[in-house]
């Protein structure tokens, strides 16, 4: 190719990137570094200055209540990433490997993702049918007989988040796994059996070693989530599960920016450190 | 052989994982048709009623209950949606049209849109605010400040649906194109967008449905006109009626509708494609 094409191309390459980078700089790196800079702001009552101080950061690790959302929060990530995994994987081994015909495999995924047509505001909303005092699940187990008095710790409790956020959640593990599952070779599974491997040798030494990439993308898709939530925490809790995302939304709605900023640096940290620590599992970009 | 056992447990299980899926949903459906205006949001039905969706419509007799303020509020998300829609599409058209060629630096400019789709919308939401407040000083609107966090959480979704498009693009027909001496312009026009347009159509649907939904960063990010999914916010605080149960069965039939549109388009698309193939065998 000749110097003068090899030019016209890049900047050919160079106009078609730079609205959509420019557009990503200013408004979503730099809003970023806006909030690591407003955490060394000063608070007064109402409003903010930039003089730089280290304030609201001691708060943050002074209350209790702040320090104990950062637990709740790391510990609600976990229990939900665990939940996601475990009920959503054999539904993705089912989707993704055992249907033999194609069709069938399309359809279960689609009838997985119909749900998400509905706003995830009422989807959260519609637990509180399900789960209060005289919610569904009650009604039904006390006619089946299983339980004389309703269960009251379904609802406005850190169970019902966490069912809640389980079940919003759970198709984005399902997904990637059942999509990296489909595009397993079928004859090396059908030559393990040849040579005599059973189902739990097979499962462990190919099927789960080669969904690992689907795995990571699903559990970073569902960490990302479940950290920054706060909104099925507020309507299921109660106000008596508080995230790191709660405390932004109530720091904010006081004008405490500053105090909100240092939650939200937290915040992105987390985020760092757990998205860093699924990518050195597994190599992304060589699976893609 | 294991198999023959593992597959019938895995196939009940599917079962009961769809019915997880769905089973809030069915009560709420069936909730929404409450008896009115007395009946709540539990159990039992005191009689079957469409009164909710009479009251979502404003068609009932006044009573203790407000209406929701749903209708300026579809007004607003309905048109951030489109705004939302059409430049996240032109965005990742573009980006990923220039993914093609191999360029420095591919590998940063692709973590950084993909970003956006990471990032949590409160920390978008944040960030955008705090911009506007104290550097810019501007006020926040659902028009401008929750617009540009809406393209930056769309505009990775419309960049890895046309890039996934692209990557299985076959580029000689451009080639010919360019050979017989039509101007890229023209050829991006006459060839390769009717080429790609399934895959625009695709992250034009993404980019509207995640928009019209999207719910963090327009609370942080727009003033006090409310959108939709704000003004269901503004509801959780207060006591819940089965008005807001109609209304969630409401703009799941409305995306149904928008499902079925994409579907009719994307039909119409693939025939014509089909056609001209047929025309050029004969030829």
């Amino acid at each position: 190719m000749s110097a003068a094409s090899t030019n016209r191309q890049k900047t050919n390459t160079f106009r078609l990137l730079a609205p959509g980078v420019v557009w990503m700089i200013l408004f979503l790196v730099a809003p970023i570094m806006m909030i690591v800079y407003v955490s060394f702001w000063t608070q007064t009552t109402f409003a903010i200055n930039s003089t730089l101080t280290l304030d609201s950061w001691r708060n943050f690790f002074a209350s209790e209540a702040y320090v104990g959302a950062l637990w709740t929060t790391i510990r609600l990530w976990l229990i939900v990433l665990t939940l996601t995994f475990v009920i959503g994987y054999p539904a993705a081994l089912y989707v993704g490997l055992l249907v033999k015909s194609k069709t069938v495999s399309t359809v279960l995924l689609v009838l997985c993702v119909i749900p998400f047509w509905t706003s995830f505001l009422i989807r959260v909303l519609a637990w509180r049918p399900m789960l209060g005092k005289e919610g569904a699940i009650n009604i039904i187990l006390q006619k089946v007989g299983l339980i004389d008095t309703p269960i009251e710790v379904l609802l406005f409790s850190e169970l019902s988040v966490i069912i809640g956020m389980t079940q919003i959640y759970v198709v984005f593990m399902v997904g990637p796994i059942a999509f990296m599952l489909g595009r397993i070779d079928r004859n090396i599974i059908e030559a393990a059996r040849d040579l005599g491997a059973g189902f739990g040798r097979i499962f462990w030494k190919i099927i789960f070693p080669l969904s690992l990439p689907g795995v990571v993308v699903g559990a970073i898709f569902v960490s990302v989530m479940v950290l920054g939530e706060f909104a099925t925490s507020g309507a299921l809790s109660g106000r008596k599960v508080n995230l790191l995302g709660n405390i932004i939304v109530t720091q904010v709605g006081s004008l405490k920016w500053a105090m909100a900023s240092v939650v939200g640096v937290i915040l992105t940290i987390l985020l760092g450190i757990v998205v860093a620590g699924f990518l050195r599992i597994v190599d992304l970009k060589r699976e893609i | 052989m294991e198999s023959k056992v593992l597959k019938p447990i895995l196939a009940v299980y599917v079962g009961l994982f769809i019915l997880f899926l769905y089973g809030p949903f069915i009560v709420l459906g069936i909730l929404s048709f409450q008896q009115g205006p007395e009946g709540g949001p539990q159990f039992p039905i005191l009689s079957w009623s469409t009164y909710w969706y009479q009251h979502l419509f404003g068609l009932t007799p006044p009573s203790r209950i407000a209406p929701l303020p749903v209708g300026e509020a579809l007004v607003r998300s309905l048109t951030l949606a489109f705004m939302t829609m059409v430049t996240a599409t032109v965005l990742g058209v573009m980006a990923a049209q220039a993914f093609r060629k191999r360029f420095r630096g591919a590998g940063v400019v692709f973590y950084l849109i993909v970003l956006g789709m990471m990032v949590p919308g409160v920390l978008t939401g944040l960030g955008t605010s705090l911009l506007a407040n104290n550097v810019v000083g501007i006020e926040r609107h659902w028009w401008s400040t929750a617009f540009l966090a809406h393209v930056v959480y769309t505009f990775p979704f419309a960049f890895l649906v046309m890039l996934a498009i692209l990557n299985r693009f076959d580029g000689s027909v451009e080639e010919a194109s360019w050979s017989l001496g039509v101007s890229p312009i023209t050829t991006f026009r006459k060839v390769t967008f009717p080429l790609i347009f399934p895959g625009v159509l695709s992250a034009m649907l993404f980019a509207f449905t995640l928009s019209f939904d999207e719910f963090p960063r327009t609370l942080f990010a727009s003033g006090r006109d409310q959108t939709l999914p704000l003004a269901i916010y503004g509801t959780f605080s207060v006591e819940i009626h089965p008005n807001i149960f109609a209304f969630g069965v409401m703009t799941t039939l409305f995306s149904f509708a928008l499902l079925s549109v994409y579907g009719i388009l994307m039909g119409l698309s693939v025939r014509r494609a089909k056609k001209m193939a047929m025309q050029e065998d004969i030829a």
